[in-house]
Formats: structure tokens, C-alpha cells, sequence
């Protein structure tokens, strides 16, 4: 069965990856009519000797290699196929050799992906925001992992959920030990927690004393210990099974009896239930500093192929992604009755998750990620507190928290996911309403609200994306062009060839020669040119917000002219019609979306191998206007989601 | 100003109640008598490390040798030029490898080698840092190997821009190549991590099953281990590692007693006033007096070297291309960051200057704080050696050349401080980390690219 389907899955993939560009076939030769071509037109600036902006093409002398860095070549290919490689200084690119270029290239990538292959992935710890939702999942207890535990880096797409960039070290298992006490005294302070996770309350009568009693003197091995040994694994397997996220294997019950039994023996001080149940606590307290609970573990059985994830692994994989946290009972089920390979069982499930408000929690860790607003959170000062005296804590908090119920109203309501870069409404409460000017009635919570001005709409004209994106004391247009086209566009600026220095934007400086004028100078280089050209307009379009995204005409004496042109030589003024240009961008934006959710979703940056799943989510979101649905269903479905290859490295087998 | 005397009313408070639970005669010793008088003192090692570079023409002495006459930026160390070298045209060769910026820059500035480049899915610094193998030398002495502190988050997100995670903006201390040391930057909880149960009236938490739990937890993992892939494997040695370091401290008697007995005295009247300020400091200034923050972590490194908590630690002012905020510095009025990129524009030079001054006062802090600290006939100075540099010279270039390195501290008499010293162009930094390595009597002659040791220092 498996099998059969897997088949047809390759089959069905195969197809699809080949429709979505046209030559899949190797149409030109790599050495004899590629590598020839690439030496006369690109090795004079991309050699060994002196690479420009670090791209060596001489370097690939064999085909292999090409394949083996495809994703950079992927790269190479974009810039051929978008003509912005040659540059303008230098002769294009002939029709004849445009084609032979760009298809050539196409054509060895496409090829070298026929075999599906869905890339490795690190046990993850969990991050914090996973420890803080599982904790709150498993036991029913509210704790502050943010502020407890030392912070982590990001990687990948630059999320906190990718293993590679996720540590343990001496002090973080201090923490997860001092953690994990403090959450268990906390939930033995209130019965009924303690009770939900130990629901078997151990006070013997005196009559199941004298059974045990009684038992004791016919069986050697028995006795009162054993007794609330058995009564307490009735209450630990079960915890622990759903704290590990699977079936406990024999090894792992006999630690947990045992440690029971020690620390039972040991508390003979104590009366039941307080003796029974603080020994539990001291169990569960051993489960939370577990790897097993700690880590996100993936076996790996012996194969030399690619396979499917154990159900298990799966009900784990989709919690994590759209919840943030361990699987309920309902995956777990059927997890344990091995219906998560059925794709049609997987549509429905991430349809039930999204509609739980637990999606929220993916809306808030995704969004503020992606778009780099999760410092807003922090205590530190973003901009400067005296120029902007106002831009407290609480606000900071309502910027993000408009963000992330603007997002999940995309993600659940709306259903679609280009209102991130323009829409008619947004999301306030009394205290952002008074931020932003809007009238209206208000209260504390957040509520949809219409907007009459066109300008706000999208995460362009919110607060929060408006503060990252500027400096301590004003705003930068370059930095917020470039934010623009990373963050929404998935393009990336080359950096500024070294030793250019950054332009000089002081608070003088805008007043008496115009921002404008500066950067314009700044663009007569020609070095500077090809990429500010791209960026710059984009952010002197959104000079209207401040550094903190409220609106403004002037600088003081200059007005704020807006307008601009893009690279593609369209006209706007505003940033109303530059977010109606870039609602044009829709291949961009899918393609980044298709990304970005990807690596969140697998805990690793996206690599070559994951092109054809790419591609299909990017067809998911253009084909069915940006429905978040079909997106999600289809990157549950996709390979390098659902499977996963060995690590063909020895393994080390002497552990110590 | 009545915000002041709040504050001091409550420390005097909380002065008196913590001084009554002091046995009688502790409390009343004299200044230096009842500090512990070890038979050799330990030598200590501290790197001190500042972001962004420093202005490249106010930096350097023109004079080489002792005497020499002050630049501006070194200016705030004046008072102390018999306790440190300034150390000319060293360089971090191994920088310049993997691509542009400052990131390649931080992560490998204590490892002298060439870190790989990754958005986080390889992270791997090209090699062990200096402080910890000198940890891994003298750490075993002590409850804690090192200390890995600092003032910020760890910046998140990757820079496309150079294809790099900002975990290595963020992390300069290398266990091994594939695992960055974690940083603290809370002082409550950097200092309740060490000193925390000796706070006179701390309410100490009896576990008598710690052992018990990490001895289970050992098991899950080694059973896990088994059924892991190679790459999983490796991570989990990360989880074992730390499982067996933690044994390791909670199960050695020996150690605490030591740790406990060294709490007497001076050490233990520091460490309550420390407290005190840390509690002030999280009620009411939290994250908001940068400076005082600065000298709190400060403080605790001190205070780790004196009671001999830790011999070794590492302190990271800001993580690479932080822009932190210095307008309440007089006359800055901009993001450290973007000051850096000055462009040689005088204005903003001029604002770079004092942002480095700031540094060096800091710096200058931690000085007098270990000089002020008694051990014996000296004083814990006496037996430290205190690294300063920065990962760049000037920001505006972001060139590993001719970093600005300063080395404070006498190391037991074995360092000859007091001068400015200008090598070749282009010496490995590492040979500065060979010659501390000999300073301290560790047998390693060569550390990453070290080519041999820098002359002059050594008495």
C-alpha cells in the first residue's frame, strides 16, 4: 500500500514539476556549449582571482558541481533570465545566447531534481514559545519561557524553530531543571491542575492495606511498595507518553517505576497522598528535563531511501507547525491508528487545526518573525525615548499584537494572503486608534475596523513593521526599500560593495538639502546604482510615516514628496498606489511565502531539493487566490514535509 | 533627586536586615583580614569585547614604549597606564574568508579561524575559542568552567544580505566549533546562579533528588542516542555534555565547601551589596540604565574571580552591528551602528569617540573593581589578565586589521603591563592567545593561525 502510494506521489510530483517551466530536458551541452559561453560573457568580473560580489563562476568546472550548489545557481539563473546580469555597463546578452543560457542552465537544475529528495533535519529543541504551549498543553500551567530562558539565535528563514541554531548548554539545562521544578510546584499549588496530569489520589483504606498486606506474605516480591508503584505508573505512563509524544518503550517505563520507587522509598517521612503525590512531581519534573520531551526526535531506521515519517512523527510535525506545540489527543489517535499517511485525513486535519484557536499560535510566531517585529517585545528601547516619548511598552505591545490579529484574520477569515501587502482595514483598539488618528469607539480589545484612508492598509502601514524597518531617530528609506524587498519580496540586495561607506541622512541633512536630493546623488554612482534604483524607491514611498509609522507631511520645513518610480519605470505617489504596484508582484510574493512557510514549517532553511515542492506551493497560492488553505494542505502533503533520508554518516555506536 | 533617596532609604533598609544575619564576627572584620589568603592565588582571565570598531586615527599611542601620551579614546584609562598594554597591528586573518561585514568578524574574534558560512542549518565557528580552552585547562578547579556574559538578546533572524545566521553576531565563546556558548545578561539571574543561596536569609531549597532525575535523564538520552542518525547524535552529545556538567558541580563537595569557605568577609559584604543593587535594579531601573547594567554584570565577573567561582569568563558589550541607542551619552545623538559608518564626516567622529570612551570606562570600571578586590598582599587584578578588543578597527571599513587590542592585569607577576606595543603589520591575533596560554603555564604553543608568541609582554 505504502509503496503504491509513494509511486504515485513521485509520479504525481514528477509531472508537476516539469509542467511548471518548460525545458526540463538538457538541451545544451554544460562543457562544450555552456561553460563557454558563461567564460566569454560573465568570467571577466565572476573569476577566482578577484569574484564580484563573491559569485566565482569559473569555479563549476564540471556539471556535477552546478548540481551540487543548485540553489545558487538558481540564483545565477534569475539574474541571466531577468536580464540583469550582464550589466548595463557591459554588451547584452544575444537572443541566441540569452535562450542557450538561460535554458541550459534551467535544464541541468531540472533534471538533477527527477530524484525527490526531501533533505535532513536536526532533532529540534523545542524553542521557547514550543516549551511555553506544550507546558501550558500538558499541564494546564501558564509559564514565562521568553523571559526565563536565555534567548536563542534564529537560522534557516530565519525563525527560531530550526535546529541547527538551536543549542543546549550547561546553563540552558540548569534552566530546564530549574524550570521544570518551578512549573511543578506551581501546578501542585492548584489542586485542580495537579489534579487533571495525577488524577489517582493514593490514600489506601485500611482494607486495601490488608490486602496488600496479605498478598505480601504469599508473594516475596510484593509489597506495600509495589502496591503505589502499580497506582502511580497509572498515572505516569500516560503523562509521560504525552510528554514524549509517543509510546514509551520498555527501557523508558522501567526508569520512570524505578525513579518512583526511590523517591517513594526515600520520602517515608511523609504521609500519603502527600508522600505519593510529591513523588510523582519528582517523576514529572525528571520527564520535562528529558530529551525526550526536550527534543523533537525523528528515528532513523535502517533504509537507504527515502521513506515516511512514523505516524507519530507526523501528528508531531503538523502540531508543531500550526500549533506550537504537542499533538492533542485527537492526532494522537490517529497517530496510533496509522491514518496520518492518508492525504485525505491530513487535508482535513490542518482544516480542524486552523479552525482551532490554537492557530493562533502559528499566526503570532510566524508573522512576528517573518517580519522581524518580535522586538518589539523586548524591553529594550527601539527608538530613541526622548524624541519619541510616547512609544512606551504598552504601545509597543499593541503594534505587535495588531500585526498578529491582522494575520490571523488573514490566515482563518479572509482567506487571502495578499491582503498582508494591501487591504481597506485593519486591526485597533483604543489605544492604537489614538495612535494612528482613527475615530471611532473603542475599547481594550482589538476589532476590525475599515479604514477611509487607503494608506494604512497591509503590513506596509502598520506601526510595527514601520518601527523595525527605521533607525533609533528617523527613518531610512534605503533600510525600508530593502525591507520591503526582503521581507515581502524575497529579493536580496547584493551588499554594498566593501569600503562604500553609508550615506549621510542627519536630521541637517533632510531639512536643508531634502532627503531625496541625497539619495539621489547616492545613485549617480553607478556602483551604487543598479541595486538602490530597486530599493530606494520603495522606502521614499512610505516617508509619509515616521519612525514609529505615524503620518506626517513634513519633515519640519521640507514637505514629504512620495513619489517615485520603480525600477520597471511605473509611477506612484504614496504609499496607496505603491501598494497597489506591488499587488502586481504576485509571483514574488508567492514564491517568498512559499518559503518562508516552508522553512518554518520544516525547522530548516529551504535547499535545492525542496525546489518542486516550492514550486507547487507557489502554484497553490496563484491558483487559488492566495487561499491559505489549499497553501498549507499541499505543504503538508509535500514531500520533504512527510519524509525524510537517513543520514548516511557512521553513527557513533559507543555511547557513553 | 527624591527618587535617589528612595533608593537609598531602601538599600540602608535592606543593608541592616541583611548585616543582622550575619554572624557577629564577620560582620565586623577589618577591611583585607578575613579575605581568604590562598597559598598561590589562581590566575583569572577575562575578554572584554565591544562591537562596531573604534575611530581608527584616536586610538593608537604615538609613542611606543612606556610614558607614551594618551589618544582620546584611551583617554578614561589614564590613571591606570602601569596596568595595561596597548597592542598595535594584530590582526584576525581568518576574518577575511567568508564574507564581508561584521559577523564573520564576532564569531571567530577568540578563535582565530574561519567560520562557515550558514543561514543556521550548519552553524560551525571553524573552532574552540580561547577562553574555553583555557577553561578547559583550569575549570575544573571550580564550580563553573566559565562565565559567558553580556547585555543583549541574541539578535535573530538571518542577514541574507550575506547568507549568515545573526547567532554569530551574537556568540563569541566556542565550547566546540558546532556548539556557542550561552550568554547571560540578566544580572538577578547571573548573579542567583552563583551566589544566589548565600544571600543572607535566601531561602535554600532542599533537592535531595537532583542526582536521582539526572541520573534518569542520562539514561533517556543515552538510550535515545542509539536509534539517532549521525547529525542527531552529535546534537544530543550537546544534552549529554550538559547533563554530565551539572553532575559534575552539584556532586562535588569538596568544590562547594571550598566555593563556600572563600564567601567570608570582604567577598561576602560585596556580594551583599551586589545583591542589593541587583534588586534595586530589577524593581525599578530594568533595562533602562545601560551603564548601570554594564557595571552590574561587571560586578559579578569580579566577584566570580574573587570568591573563585569561575576563572575564566568572556563578556560581549553588544552583539555585532548592534545599534544600540548612545544619546544619553552628551553630544551623541544616533545608533552606535550608524556612527560607525562615519564616512570620516567629523560630526559624526566625534560622536564615535565618546561611544568608545563610554567602553573604556567600563572597562576602566572592571579595573579598579578587581584592584580594589584583596587577595593576600595583592589584589585579584594582580592575578588576572583582562582582555579588551573589538572585532574591527574602524566600522567604516570594517577591517580586521590592526585591531584595537588593549591586555590589563599582571597575571601573577608574569606580564610586564605599562606599555604600548606596535608589532608587525598583519600578526595573528593568536599569538596574543599564545602568549596568555604561556602566561597562565598552559603547554600549547600554538593556538589556530598563531605563528609564535608577541615579544614584550612576558616578564
Amino acid at each position: 500500500m505504502k509503496h503504491t502510494q509513494f509511486i504515485c506521489f513521485c509520479l504525481a510530483f514528477l509531472l508537476s514539476a516539469f509542467t511548471t517551466k518548460a525545458s526540463a530536458q538538457e538541451l545544451y551541452d554544460y562543457d562544450t556549449e555552456i561553460r563557454p559561453l558563461l567564460s566569454q560573457k560573465c568570467f571577466e568580473c565572476h573569476n577566482t582571482n578577484m569574484p564580484k560580489a563573491n559569485v566565482n563562476l569559473d569555479n563549476y568546472k564540471e556539471k556535477a558541481r552546478v548540481v551540487k550548489d543548485g540553489a545558487f545557481w538558481l540564483k545565477v539563473l534569475e539574474q541571466i533570465e531577468s536580464r540583469d546580469m550582464p550589466p548595463k555597463s557591459k554588451s547584452p546578452l544575444s537572443d541566441e545566447d540569452y535562450r542557450l543560457l538561460v535554458d541550459g542552465i534551467n535544464g541541468i537544475l531540472q533534471s538533477s531534481l527527477k530524484e525527490h529528495v526531501p533533505g535532513q533535519i536536526v532533532i529540534r529543541r523545542l524553542s521557547h514559545t514550543e516549551y511555553q504551549y506544550t507546558i501550558k498543553d500538558l499541564t494546564g500551567y501558564d509559564f514565562d519561557a521568553r523571559s526565563y530562558f536565555p534567548s536563542d539565535g534564529s537560522g534557516g528563514g530565519g525563525f527560531d524553530n530550526q535546529g541547527g541554531s538551536l543549542f543546549i548548554t550547561p546553563l540552558k539545562l540548569e534552566r530546564y531543571y530549574d524550570a521544570a521544578d518551578l512549573i511543578l510546584q506551581g501546578v501542585a499549588e492548584n489542586e485542580q491542575l495537579w489534579r487533571n496530569i495525577a488524577p489517582e489520589e493514593y490514600d489506601p483504606s485500611w482494607l486495601t492495606r490488608l490486602t496488600v498486606w496479605v498478598k505480601s506474605l504469599f508473594d516475596d516480591s510484593y509489597s506495600s511498595m509495589t502496591h503505589a508503584q502499580l497506582t502511580a505508573e497509572k498515572t505516569i505512563f500516560p503523562f509521560a507518553t504525552k510528554a514524549y509524544r509517543r509510546f514509551l518503550k520498555d527501557d523508558e517505563k522501567a526508569r520512570l517505576g524505578t525513579l518512583f520507587a526511590q523517591v517513594y522509598q526515600g520520602m517515608d517521612t511523609l504521609d500519603n497522598p502527600q508522600r505519593f503525590d510529591q513523588s510523582i512531581a519528582q517523576v514529572y519534573k525528571m520527564v520535562l528535563v528529558s530529551p525526550n520531551f526536550l527534543y523533537r526526535t525523528e528515528e532513523e531506521p535502517p533504509n537507504s531511501k527515502a521513506y515516511y515519517l512514523s505516524d507519530f512523527e507526523m501528528a508531531s510535525r503538523l502540531s508543531y507547525f500550526l500549533w506550537s506545540s504537542m499533538p492533542d489527543d485527537e492526532l494522537f489517535s490517529l497517530a496510533y491508528m496509522g491514518k496520518l499517511q492518508d492525504t485525505l485525513v491530513l487535508e482535513g486535519q490542518v482544516k480542524r487545526m486552523l479552525a482551532d484557536p490554537k492557530a493562533k499560535r502559528f499566526a503570532e510566531s510566524f508573522s512576528t518573525q517573518w517580519l522581524g517585529i518580535n522586538k518589539l517585545l523586548d524591553t529594550q528601547p527601539i527608538v530613541d525615548p526622548e524624541k519619541f516619548p510616547d512609544f512606551d511598552m504598552p504601545l509597543r505591545e499593541a503594534l505587535y499584537r495588531e500585526t498578529v490579529e491582522y494575520f490571523y484574520y488573514v490566515l482563518t477569515d479572509s482567506k487571502n494572503m495578499m491582503e498582508l501587502v494591501n487591504s481597506n482595514y485593519t486591526f485597533l483598539n483604543q489605544k492604537l486608534a489614538d495612535f494612528y488618528g482613527v475615530e471611532g469607539n473603542f475599547t481594550d480589545e482589538y476589532k476590525k475596523v475599515l479604514l477611509a484612508n487607503a494608506n494604512r492598509g497591509g503590513v506596509m502601514g502598520m506601526g510595527s513593521v514601520l518601527t523595525v524597518s527605521s533607525l533609533p531617530l528617523r527613518t531610512s528609506p534605503v533600510l525600508r526599500g530593502k525591507y520591503v524587498m526582503e521581507q515581502i519580496m524575497g529579493i536580496s540586495p547584493p551588499p554594498p560593495p566593501p569600503e562604500v561607506a553609508e550615506l549621510v541622512e542627519d536630521e541637517g541633512a533632510h531639512s536643508e538639502l531634502g532627503l531625496r536630493k541625497l539619495l539621489e546623488r547616492h545613485r549617480s554612482s553607478p556602483g551604487c546604482f543598479s541595486c538602490h534604483q530597486k530599493m530606494d524607491p520603495l522606502g521614499l514611498g512610505l516617508e509619509n510615516f515616521d519612525a514609529t509609522g505615524r503620518w506626517r507631511d513634513s519633515y519640519g520645513k521640507a514637505d514629504i514628496d512620495a513619489s517615485g518610480t520603480l525600477a520597471d519605470g511605473r509611477e506612484f505617489n504614496g504609499p496607496a498606489e505603491l501598494k497597489v504596484l506591488l499587488m502586481d508582484e504576485k509571483e514574488k510574493i508567492a514564491r517568498n511565502l512559499a518559503t518562508k512557510v516552508l522553512s518554518y514549517a520544516l525547522g530548516r532553511g529551504t535547499i535545492f531539493t525542496d525546489e518542486p515542492a516550492l514550486r507547487k506551493l507557489e502554484t497553490a497560492l496563484l491558483e487559488n487566490n492566495f487561499n491559505p488553505d489549499p497553501f498549507i494542505v499541499e505543504l503538508v502533503k509535500s514531500y520533504p514535509f512527510r519524509m525524510k533520508i537517513n543520514d548516511f554518516r557512521d553513527k557513533i555506536n559507543e555511547v557513553l | 533627586m527624591s527618587k535617589k533617596w528612595q533608593i537609598s532609604r531602601r538599600r540602608m533598609l535592606k543593608g541592616v536586615g541583611a548585616c543582622m544575619a550575619l554572624p557577629f564576627l564577620d560582620a565586623m572584620a577589618l577591611p583585607g583580614m578575613s579575605s581568604p589568603v590562598p597559598s598561590k592565588s589562581p590566575l583569572r582571565t577575562a575578554f572584554i569585547v565591544m562591537p562596531n570598531g573604534v575611530h581608527p586615527h584616536h586610538w593608537t599611542p604615538a609613542a611606543v614604549g612606556r610614558g607614551y601620551e594618551f589618544t582620546q579614546q584611551l583617554l578614561p584609562l589614564k590613571h591606570l597606564q602601569d596596568d595595561f598594554l596597548v597592542l598595535g597591528e594584530l590582526m584576525n586573518m581568518n576574518s577575511l574568508r567568508t564574507a564581508d561585514g561584521h559577523y564573520t568578524k564576532t564569531a571567530n574574534l577568540l578563535t582565530s579561524t574561519r567560520i562557515r558560512q550558514t543561514t543556521g542549518d550548519n552553524i560551525n565557528s571553524g573552532g574552540v575559542s580561547i577562553d574555553q580552552v583555557i577553561a578547559n585547562h583550569v575549570g575544573g578547579d571550580t564550580l563553573f568552567p566559565s562565565l559567558e556574559y553580556g547585555l543583549d538578546r541574541i539578535a535573530t533572524g538571518v542577514d541574507i544580505n550575506v547568507g549568515l545566521t545573526r547567532l554569530y553576531a551574537s556568540s563569541i565563546s566556542w565550547k566546540t566549533a558546532t556548539q556557542p556558548l550561552t550568554k547571560e545578561i540578566d544580572p538577578k539571574m547571573a548573579f542567583d546562579r552563583l551566589f544566589g543561596r548565600y544571600v543572607p536569609g535566601a531561602k535554600i531549597k532542599n533537592d535531595p533528588w537532583k542526582q536521582s532525575v539526572l541520573d534518569a535523564v542520562l539514561d533517556d538520552a543515552k538510550s535515545l542516542k542509539r536509534n539517532l542518525g549521525r547529525s542527531d547524535q552529535d546534537k544530543l552529545t550537546e544534552y549529554l555534555d550538559s547533563v554530565y556538567s551539572l553532575e559534575k558541580r552539584i556532586s562535588d563537595g569538596a568544590n562547594q565547601e571550598k566555593f563556600a569557605a572563600n564567601l567570608t568577609g570582604d567577598v561576602k559584604k560585596e556580594l551583599i551589596r551586589l545583591n542589593q543593587n541587583i534588586e534595586e535594579y530589577a524593581e525599578v531601573r530594568s533595562g533602562v540604565d545601560v551603564t548601570e547594567k554594564t557595571r552590574m554584570m561587571l560586578d559579578i565577573m569580579a566577584l566570580a574571580f574573587w570568591s573563585d567561582a569561575s576563572r575564566v569568563s568572556t563578556f560581549l558589550f553588544g552583539n555585532s552591528v548592534s545599534n544600540r541607542n548612545f544619546s544619553f551619552l552628551p553630544g551623541v545623538n544616533d545608533g552606535h551602528h550608524s556612527i560607525s559608518h562615519h564616512m570620516d564626516d567629523e560630526k559624526k567622529l566625534a560622536q564615535y569617540v565618546k561611544i568608545t570612551q563610554w567602553h573604556m570606562e567600563q572597562y576602566a570600571y572592571f579595573i579598579e573593581k578587581l584592584k580594589s578586590m584583596k587577595e593576600g598582599e595583592s589584589n585579584v587584578f594582580d592575578n588576572s589578565m583582562v582582555m579588551f578588543s573589538s572585532d574591527l578597527r574602524d566600522g567604516n571599513r570594517h577591517s580586521p586589521r590592526n585591531l584595537p587590542v588593549l591586555l590589563a592585569g599582571r597575571a601573577g607577576g608574569r606580564i610586564n603591563p605599562g606599555q604600548n606595543l606596535i608589532y608587525e603589520k598583519e600578526t595573528p591575533l593568536a599569538n596574543l592567545y599564545v602568549t596568555m596560554l604561556e602566561a597562565l603555564n598552559i603547554e600549547k604553543t600554538s593556538f589556530a593561525d598563531s605563528t609564535g608568541k608577541l615579544a614584550n609582554i612576558l616578564a
